[in-house]
């Protein structure tokens, strides 16, 4: 239905039909402005386009070119956008208390102590190149203890050469932050601690199989070395198996096992007899050789040093498990005395149980809920558990050791609760007993209740 | 006497086998260019390849990296390992001898014509029929003409074009400092987009079909009436331009531990050979051999033409006034 056009609207479309142009030539003076206005458009257009195009090529040649800053739980790294150069500053800081419970004899002393405050600077130069300096100002004796450069040619090959921890021990290659319990067990007591050398390692197969083979100056038992007190060398070398490892999250469970050892000779003098020593769970000396500073009195490490280390580990959902036996054998005399190999051997069975779920590993981990009282989130609760026993040969008694201050065996077991409040945070508590064979003037050592507890922060 | 010659003959004969043996071994020079000359070295470079395979016997693949003259010779300095670099100007290679330390204080003096093996000139492409009627330089700064010109800071090609710009204001009656910075301030003003190169400038200009006239590389002007046909564009030659002259030379102290240091030689030098200079007017550079530039001499027209050192006193005096950091060309887009 159509409207009636009211006077006033005719009135307008009047007017309107006035005002346009009444032939062809007046549109076409009209539609002129228009294309021109219409181009200088589609210029603009085209100008913001073309813009936005170089933008994006600025952004990406920045990309290509920027330097990365991260900040973040693992330190403060710096890397080209190209990989092949890369420095993180990162570390570690344990604080550690150490109370002797029912200590009559004052066998060991409580205190609190920085056990551990290592910054890390590591990084990568050239792309196959990684160096790393892990320096330590714990206990109050500023060392170097790591300092190397590695050639990383391959995943099957890296040569690796300077300062840092020999192929051998299964806990001591693991991490100090990554310790299920505040003190590593006594296998560890049997292994070197670092030493200066070179490697040469690399997984096989995609990390079915890992080789270290190594060249070191040779350290004692625990020991750390700077230079070597005599020419003798030390080979070292692991084989280690992970059988699981190519079924990544879909493997049954983390499984690794292998044997380690190594085989030196070693020459011990009156200054620096090279010789090994025990350490209870709370890191007393409960054995050592006779050592009075007179070729008499002094045993001497003197000819071949063996060790051999079978190790495993287990990890599978919250549940870890970790086992090792050690054999070191020490070639050993006294003053004029033929020399006489004694043995030492050490073991540990330890467990670990994530009670908030988790996902164990032999390396660090990360809560599922890190600790936000706001968000009523608490972290990561673990329990531990260990025995352990570790002894040396009767031939060595008492020749070469005193049995009045030498045990010749500690047996141990242990407890421990890890809070892991974040990745970065943890703290641990520990309660330990361990009983010896030996080392008093009559009768056994009394036994040792030792409580640890740590606070550890790393990134 | 008679073994001690042959033992003498022998030791000769193994001391060449090695030799020998490398010449035969394939070897790759990388040639780091700038932005325009992509199809140049393209056929230069199989040409050199072939002649000296006939030559020698070996196989050698040459390389090519392109991009704004400035930002490569940056690249070269950063470790870039250019056997030889052909860039836009003297500046660009003059810091590859000075900053990196690759080549020597005297790189100019080794081959003939300030080892300028060709020249090029700039000059102006405009839409077909020239529908904003632009005829010479003072055209660029009106009102409504849109310019495309590359950013000097980055692009040789378009520092040649700053400083043609600047020369025909300075040579205008009564023509100074101030007036020539004046004028291409003004030209600046109607810049709407700053590629990184001369090619990315082409590219505005002719695929995105952005601005009315396009300050550019005689060669690349040529080249781009060539591939688009003479019905999109036409070429505008001003009343006076800038000898544009794109040195080359090689990189000694890469070139001396890749070994190459020869061969890099000797494809320079195959830039001057008859076939050389052809193959550079084919692609619409200005040849030095006066018997291919007669044979060319219609392509190339004759055209007033500065050179650097006559206006802006060398290469090292016009960046260090126009183009450093705070230099005037920094102030002239400050100003925009």
């Amino acid at each position: 239905m159509s409207r009636p056009i009211s006077g006033l609207a005719a009135w307008g479309i009047a007017l309107l039909w006035g005002t346009l142009p009444s032939s062809g030539a007046a549109q076409q003076d009209t539609a002129r402005p228009l294309a021109e206005r219409l181009e200088r458009l589609e210029q603009q257009v085209r100008i913001l386009s073309r813009l936005q195009e170089l933008a994006a090529d600025s952004a990406r040649e920045a990309a290509r070119t920027r330097t990365l800053v991260t900040v973040g739980s693992d330190g403060f790294t710096l890397r080209s956008a190209d990989g092949n150069w890369r420095l993180r500053v990162g570390g570690y800081f344990q604080a550690d208390g150490r109370y002797y419970l029912k200590d009559r004899e004052a066998l060991g002393t409580s205190s609190l102590i920085i056990r551990r405050a290592r910054p890390i600077v590591e990084g990568t130069v050239f792309h196959y190149f990684d160096f790393r300096i892990m320096p330590d100002f714990g206990t109050g004796q500023p060392t170097i203890y790591e300092a190397y450069l590695e050639a990383r040619l391959d995943p099957a090959l890296a040569i690796r050469a300077g300062k840092f921890k020999p192929p051998v021990g299964l806990e001591r290659l693991q991490s100090a932050t990554d310790l299920r319990f505040v003190e590593r067990g006594f296998p560890t007591n049997l292994v070197p601690n670092r030493d200066v050398g070179f490697m040469t390692s690399g997984d096989l197969s995609g990390g079915l199989l890992s080789y270290a083979v190594g060249l070191f100056n040779g350290v004692a038992d625990l020991g750390f070395g700077d230079v070597d007190g005599s020419d003798a060398k030390e080979l070292a070398a692991r084989l280690f198996t992970q059988p699981f490892i190519l079924q990544g999250r879909r493997a049954p469970a983390d499984l690794g096992f292998g044997i380690s050892g190594s085989l030196g000779k070693e020459r011990g003098n009156l200054t620096v007899p090279a010789t090994s020593m025990l350490r209870t769970p709370g890191q007393v000396t409960a054995f050592r050789y006779r050592s009075n500073g007179t070729a008499a009195g002094t045993t001497l490490e003197d000819g071949t040093r063996a060790r051999l280390e079978p190790q495993a580990y287990l990890y599978r959902g919250s549940f870890g498990f970790l086992a090792q036996y050690t054999i070191s054998r020490h070639t050993v005399r006294r003053d004029t005395s033929a020399a006489v190999r004694i043995r030492h051997q050490a073991w540990q069975i330890a467990a670990s149980f994530f009670l908030t779920g988790e996902r164990a590993s032999f390396r660090s981990l990360t809560p599922k809920r890190v600790f936000d009282p706001r968000a009523g989130t608490w972290g990561a609760l673990e329990l531990a558990a260990r025995i352990q026993e570790t002894s040396v040969a009767e031939a060595a008694f008492p020749y070469f050791a005193d049995p009045a201050v030498s045990s010749q065996r500690i047996r141990a077991w242990t407890v421990g609760l890890n809070w892991h409040l974040a990745r970065n945070l943890k703290l641990m508590i520990d309660y330990e007993r361990a009983t010896f064979l030996g080392g008093a003037a009559t009768g056994d050592r009394p036994p040792e209740n030792f409580l640890a507890t740590r606070l550890q922060t790393a990134f | 006497m008679r073994t001690l010659a042959l033992l003498a003959l022998a030791c000769s004969i193994g001391s060449l086998w090695p030799l020998r043996a490398d010449a035969q071994k394939p070897v790759t020079l990388l040639n780091v260019s700038y932005d325009p000359t992509r199809e140049l070295y393209q056929e230069v470079n199989q040409a050199f390849a072939t002649a000296w395979k006939a030559k020698t016997g070996q196989t050698v693949t040459i390389r090519m990296s392109h991009g704004g003259s400035g930002k490569q010779a940056r690249s070269v300095i950063d470790g870039l390992e250019a056997d030889v670099v052909t860039l836009a100007l003297a500046y660009d290679i003059d810091e590859i001898g000075t900053r990196g330390g690759l080549i020597p204080a005297n790189w100019q003096t080794r081959l003939p014509d300030n080892s300028t093996p060709y020249t090029s000139t700039i000059v102006l492409l405009v839409r077909k029929g020239n529908p904003k009627r632009i005829k010479d330089w003072p055209d660029l700064v009106r009102t409504g003409v849109s310019v495309i010109t590359p950013n000097p800071k980055t692009s040789g090609g378009a520092r040649w074009n700053y400083l043609a710009a600047w020369a025909w204001a300075l040579k205008q009656p009564g023509g100074d400092a101030a007036k020539a910075k004046a004028f291409v301030t003004s030209l600046y003003k109607n810049v709407p987009v700053l590629d990184a190169g001369a090619r990315g400038s082409t590219t505005t200009f002719v695929e995105r079909g952005i601005g009315d006239v396009l300050i550019a590389w005689e060669n690349e002007a040529l080249l781009a009436i060539k591939e688009l046909g003479p019905d999109k564009f036409e070429i505008v030659f001003p009343s006076l331009s800038i000898l544009a002259e794109p040195p080359v030379t090689v990189i000694d102290k890469v070139a001396k531990r890749k070994g190459t240091a020869a061969l890099a030689n000797a494809y320079l030098e195959f830039l001057y050979t008859p076939e050389g200079q052809e193959l550079a007017a084919k692609h619409f550079y200005r040849p030095r051999n006066a018997a291919v530039a007669a044979k060319y001499a219609r392509q190339f027209p004759r055209l007033s033409l500065i050179t650097i050192d006559q206006v802006f006193g060398g290469w090292t005096k016009a960046q260090k006034t126009h183009f450093a950091d705070g230099g005037v060309f920094d102030q002239i887009y400050a100003s925009r």
